[in-house]
């Protein structure tokens, strides 16, 4: 038994992940997320690296919550590389409505209190 | 070992084509993936689904699952003698390991799990685990154990689910819904791949008073018509210890009064605010006193809440 205080990590808007870390824990491939970022799909933090090389990228620790789905999907349903952009903007908005969808309900609950 | 009728699985014949094996599969799983069904037995069925699609789909491991005969699902069984010589292993036994790990490492026809791609990298499976805290717990910070199973070699180079228990600290400044990384906390790497990740999911166990939103705390603060009309200093109780709170002179019911920074800690070292929501509630059995005093109020004043119905 350890106490874990050093590798644990918040996936949220406030800490940063770099290219290569996102390629370790997405089980994507470097092409793929390059591919995902050319396609506009995914959004490095620092938008002005776009044009700079790949190892420049960050990306908000959060989107691994969508791109491990992703990483998912394309494994079990043997998606193509053309379909990950498409697929990662669906699971994307999804997450946003979700979002959405929640508050609406907390609102609604503390008007009906 | 228990038999796992795969073809039953997938709802195809023995005798199906891959193309049909395939079919059968992707419906299936459009069906159960547990990252598009909302049906919460999907994640388990879609295992199964995953682990016959795996065998079937490919030509060797369905040959040689076919070698194993049909059995009833969950029957006792044991592959032929040989296969155990295969593994490479006199102590190898069958007794206690799965079906699915039995073909895991199963390729190019070869049944030598352990000794199989030796110097190759296998990273270790990632898992992801939830957990339910207090908003108290999550106010202060927490440790939680953890434990799940996963797969290790042993000695004798068969692969067993073994038990994994561990303590993490979860950091006050957790929001409802965060989800965390501990790295390395999965399955067990072979041949020098890395460690597997662990993904914690946290969520709030809802309290008997607070109700959350994003960092902001709200509890119903209940008062007395009298309370409510006439204003009152009355006690509230907070994540910190109680406060008292001054209630103004003419406060309605759903009226929120801010009590600053006393709700959930952000990252940044602030705090989100406790809102206390009047509810005006009245006792169900007066006093004769009350009533008179009541009855003499109904009689003198001229407040008529429903105005603008008019």
């Amino acid at each position: 038994m350890n106490i874990d205080h050093t590798e644990l990590m918040w996936l949220d808007e406030h800490h940063e992940l770099s290219l290569n870390e996102l390629i370790e824990l997405s089980g994507l491939s470097q092409a793929e997320l390059q591919q995902l970022v050319e396609s506009g799909a995914l959004i490095p933090n620092n938008p002005a690296a776009v044009n700079l090389t790949p190892e420049t990228w960050c990306f908000n620790s959060h989107c691994l919550v969508s791109i491990r789905t992703l990483s998912r999907l394309k494994h079990d349903f043997e998606l193509e590389s053309n379909a990950l952009a498409l697929t990662l903007l669906f699971l994307e908005r999804i997450r946003t409505l979700e979002f959405q969808l929640r508050a609406l309900d907390q609102t609604k609950e503390s008007d009906q209190d | 070992m228990k038999f796992k009728d795969y073809y039953k699985i997938l709802g195809v014949a023995r005798t199906a084509t891959n193309d049909e094996i395939k079919k059968a599969y992707r419906k299936l799983a459009h069906q159960y993936h547990p990252d598009i069904s909302k049906d919460p037995a999907g994640e388990e069925r879609f295992k199964e689904i995953g682990e016959a699609y795996a065998t079937l789909k490919d030509t060797e491991k369905r040959a040689a699952y076919d070698e194993l005969g049909r059995h009833p699902s969950g029957q006792e069984f044991k592959p032929p003698p040989d296969w155990a010589n295969q593994y490479g292993n006199q102590g190898f036994s069958f007794e206690d390991i799965d079906l699915s790990d039995l073909f895991a490492g199963f390729s190019s026809g070869k049944r030598h799990t352990q000794h199989q791609g030796r110097d190759i990298p296998i990273p270790g499976q990632d898992y992801e685990l939830a957990t339910q805290i207090s908003l108290e717990e999550a106010y202060h910070g927490v440790t939680v154990d953890l434990s799940f199973t996963v797969p290790e070699y042993n000695h004798q180079g068969q692969l067993k689910h073994v038990p994994h228990t561990f303590k993490a600290r979860i950091p006050k400044g957790v929001s409802n819904g965060q989800k965390m990384l501990l790295r390395g906390k999965g399955g067990k790497g072979f041949h020098g791949g890395r460690d597997g990740n662990l993904y914690l999911n946290i969520s709030f166990i809802p309290h008997r008073l607070f109700s959350i939103k994003d960092y902001d705390l709200f509890i119903d603060l209940p008062l007395t018509p009298w309370e409510a009309a006439l204003g009152a200093t009355v006690k509230v109780p907070t994540l910190q210890g109680a406060v008292n709170l001054k209630v103004p002179a003419g406060t309605s019911s759903g009226q929120k009064l801010r009590i600053s920074k006393r709700g959930m800690p952000k990252h940044n070292q602030e705090h989100g605010d406790l809102f206390a929501i009047a509810q005006i509630v009245v006792p169900i059995h007066l006093s004769d006193r009350e009533r008179v005093l009541l009855k003499e109020l109904t009689d003198i004043s001229t407040f008529n809440p429903r105005a603008h119905f008019e």
